[in-house]
């Protein structure tokens, strides 16, 4: 771990216009929140629909989008990530250093807006809101470590990240039943499920086990970072375009 | 250069090429049309690397192929009427117009401001409102041959399947209008949105951000006024989303079907308020990219 | 001291081969790497930087490999073409941060050493992205010297520098040269590359087409006439004796200059004087008249 690469990495993310978009979002989140609570008076059942299908299955995979890739793409396509690389640092150290920072202020972005959010839609006793937290924190660890991989892997990282989290994680995993066992949604809904099994007007529900969920998940971090860090270890930089 | 002139110490300029330009030029209406024909092909990746190229036809293919289903559907089962009509065919599948529109805006727009040639453009006899409009139409164009090839294929299947010529005729030139304003609207957003970033990516990101966001969120503005105000104040959630706001615009001009009844105009008044905010979302657009390029040079 | 060792480099993308067998030795002092564009010099140099593996060969450091190998980055500085810096940061903190990643154990004071001896003093606290390319240039050059590496990478150092950035910068590396570091520099200017590389490498299309002292390279190109021009007290008397004599291929004489083509320029050399003396003609100037770097290049880029 590095601190200065930490440090460049932070100034990247919350530094540029990117961060307006993240607060933009959080936002929207929030007016939909508001509108929820104005249609439903304020019911759990519509607030964890709005929750779950909204906030975690669209939203939550879009931050993380902006967030992971923030942290790298942007110095991969004009070139200046060779002042990092360029040094006497091994490449897992620079990875896990810009992941770190990514993670931090990804958690920080996701779980506060979907637990604000999950209020001013409306709670019981905040158990929707402590669960979702950890569905949030968990789903947030994954995708931004998906997404991270992807910033050094492809060559447009949010075309193809948006496509993953509108498409499949935003619709598809809601209701094709084969898709849904692959997606990071479901997996990040298990603990919810247990957390909320006794607020019986709530129907949450995830396919996978937590066990299951909890592998999956690490297996996918894992995977990502080994691809992203071996990438990283042969990027060639030339100036993009 | 003969080394007899190199040893002895004089010099001797020759003229041997620069020459003053003094054959016709041919203005800014010539400039004007080259930069929208430009814009026009870069869209679809003609005179770009092969990579561009893919994306945008790609996603042309994807989005005429549901229409080619609609009408071998309709041929075979000899049905009276198509599946999607000429107006509701954008709104089903506008996700597939998104991704085209939030990946065709930012090579408009961002690749030029990152590389700050703006003044290049400027420093021509082309003023900043022909560079605006030139990448407006340029793009419009673009959009509007994306959107109106499927419509188009509906035409020739309602032929085909024999329904009535009056009706399939009326029906695309309908379409065809809405789907010209629905392209106005989309290229409005979308260059508005990707002027402020030089980065590609990030444009694309708002773009299908914004436009995805817009769609999710209307509908659920639509049935939460729409129970605790009334029904047509409920209709004007569709004013959020392009897509719903033209198909709304369609069932007022033009008597069509409307994808959701509950998200278009219910009498005269809505359908007033309908174009007056499509009319103010292209201008507020234009606006936008006007100011933008008025800071020229390195952003 | 640090050898770069290149030993029968190739690199191919696909079908397209950019370097083709190319075997060199860069040591100490100042090297120019010369080329037209495309010949294969940014690859060449992205393979030298261990940005790029070769696809045979192999690209050593004093022995160690350079591909792969992050702490080999301790020795090498690198001057990167790419436009794009930091530019959110002030040219102090954005070497700091370079010096602070390389390590060093006090990296301000070896930032503030390296941006003076860039003469960028008086910018140190402006941020970078106001900065014009010169300025930037000389940035980078900041960032590859903060940690006084052995051997220095500059991909087209000189771009869009002015000419008094310039002759900053061509001291700058003749001293580093002096001091007994390995400078590569590449160019496709050739005044730049004379004014201070001792040796230079050629690449033609991805082939080493030559590498030495340039003077010594023209002297190798044998199947070309030297050409001399010389400038004496009776031109037309000696142009006569030149031919009679019979060491010359050809000989043209006008009002100014007799301008001799001599394939064998050894014994021309030693039959000009005793010429000149035996005929009474005095020798204002004599000057090889193609031994500047611009016609050995032309030579060999058009072989």
């Amino acid at each position: 771990m590095n601190a200065v690469v930490m440090r460049l990495a932070l100034q990247a993310v919350v530094g540029r216009r990117r961060v307006w978009l993240l607060v933009a979002l959080v936002a929207v989140l929030l007016v939909v929140a508001f509108l929820t609570r104005w249609g439903s008076g304020g019911r759990e059942e519509s607030t964890a629909a709005m929750m779950v299908n909204f906030g975690i299955g669209t939203l939550v995979p879009v931050m993380c989008l902006l967030i992971g890739t923030g942290v790298i793409a942007p110095e991969i396509e004009d070139g200046s990530v060779v002042y990092v690389l360029a040094k006497p640092l091994r490449r897992g150290a620079i990875a896990a250093s810009k992941l770190v920072v990514a993670q931090l202020v990804a958690l920080v972005f996701t779980v506060g807006a979907v637990v604000l959010a999950t209020e001013v839609a409306g709670d019981a006793d905040g158990q929707l809101a402590a669960a979702f937290a950890v569905t949030t924190a968990l789903a947030s660890l994954t995708y931004t470590t998906v997404f991270f991989a992807v910033a050094i892997l492809s060559k447009s990282p949010t075309i193809s990240g948006l496509l993953y989290a509108l498409v499949w994680e935003g619709s598809l995993a809601g209701y094709v039943p084969g898709v849904r066992d692959l997606s990071v949604r479901q997996w990040a809904l298990a603990p919810a499920e247990r957390m909320l099994e006794d607020v019986y007007t709530v129907n949450v529900h995830s396919d996978v086990s937590i066990t299951m969920g909890a592998l999956l998940m690490v297996a996918t971090m894992v995977v990502a970072l080994v691809l992203a860090v071996r990438r990283l270890a042969r990027l060639n930089v030339r100036v993009a375009d | 250069m003969s080394t007899a002139d190199r040893a002895a110490p004089h010099g001797v300029i020759h003229d041997i090429g620069f020459r003053h330009y003094t054959g016709q030029r041919l203005g800014r209406r010539w400039a004007r049309r080259s930069l929208l024909i430009e814009t026009l092909r870069g869209a679809y990746g003609l005179g770009r690397p092969a990579k561009s190229r893919i994306m945008a036809w790609l996603l042309l293919g994807l989005y005429v192929a549901p229409a080619l289903i609609v009408v071998t559907v309709a041929i075979t089962t000899k049905a009276d009427h198509l599946a999607l009509s000429y107006t509701n065919y954008s709104v089903a599948l506008s996700l597939l117009t998104t991704l085209f529109v939030a990946g065709r805006a930012p090579y408009a727009v961002s690749r030029d401001l990152r590389d700050g040639v703006i003044p290049l453009y400027l420093s021509r006899p082309l003023s900043r409102l022909d560079y605006v409009a030139a990448k407006f139409i340029g793009l419009w164009l673009a959009v509007t041959l994306f959107l109106a090839a499927p419509i188009t294929v509906l035409l020739i299947g309602s032929l085909l399947a024999k329904m009535r010529i009056g009706d399939a005729v009326t029906g695309w030139l309908g379409g065809m209008l809405m789907v010209a304003i629905l392209a106005a609207v989309l290229t409005g957003i979308g260059l508005a949105l990707a002027s402020f970033t030089k980065r590609r990516g990030l444009g694309v990101a708002a773009i299908v951000t914004s436009l995805v966001m817009a769609m999710g969120i209307s509908p659920l503005v639509t049935s939460v006024v729409n129970t605790q105000v009334s029904v047509e104040a409920g209709t004007y959630g569709a004013l959020i989303d392009p897509y719903r706001l033209v198909d709304g615009l369609a069932a007022g001009w033009l008597g069509v079907d409307p994808s959701d009844a509950m998200m278009a105009p219910v009498n005269g008044a809505g359908t007033t308020v309908f174009t007056l905010a499509m009319l103010a979302v292209v201008g507020a657009c234009l606006a936008v990219l006007t100011a933008r390029f008025k800071k020229v040079g390195r952003v | 001291m640090s050898t770069l060792e290149l030993t029968s480099v190739s690199r191919w993308f696909g079908n397209v081969v950019a370097v083709n067998d190319v075997t060199m030795t860069i040591g100490p002092g100042v090297t120019g790497l010369l080329g037209p564009n495309g010949a294969g010099k940014s690859t060449l140099l992205a393979m030298m930087s261990g940005f790029l593996a070769p696809s045979s060969g192999t690209v050593t450091l004093d022995g160690a490999p350079v591909w792969r190998n992050p702490s080999i980055y301790s020795q090498i500085g690198i001057v990167p073409e790419a436009e794009a810096l930091y530019d959110a940061m002030t040219a102090g903190q954005f070497v700091e941060a370079n010096a602070r990643l390389h390590g060093l154990p006090q990296p301000r004071e070896a930032a503030r050493a390296a941006i003076d001896a860039v003469d960028m003093t008086f910018a140190v606290d402006r941020t970078v992205g106001t900065f014009s390319k010169g300025m930037k240039q000389r940035i980078k050059m900041a960032t590859a010297l903060v940690h006084s590496p052995a051997v220095l990478l500059l991909d087209e150092p000189f771009n869009g520098m002015d000419p008094r950035q310039r002759m900053h910068l061509l001291e700058l590396l003749h001293r580093l040269g002096d001091e007994g570091r390995t400078v590569l520099f590449s160019s496709h200017i050739l005044e730049e590359v004379e004014d201070i590389a001792g040796t230079i490498e050629v690449v033609v299309a991805g082939r080493q087409a030559a590498s030495g002292d340039f003077r010594s390279i023209r002297r190798l190109m044998t199947q070309r006439p030297h050409q001399y021009a010389i400038s004496s007290s009776d031109n037309r008397a000696l142009a006569a004796a030149i031919i009679a004599d019979g060491t010359a291929d050809a000989v043209s004489v006008s009002a100014d200059a007799v301008v001799v083509q001599a394939s064998n320029f050894g014994a021309f050399v030693h039959a000009l004087p005793r010429l000149a003396l035996s005929h009474d003609i005095e020798l204002h100037d004599v000057t090889p008249a193609d031994e500047s770097l611009e016609s050995v290049f032309t030579y060999l880029v058009s072989r």
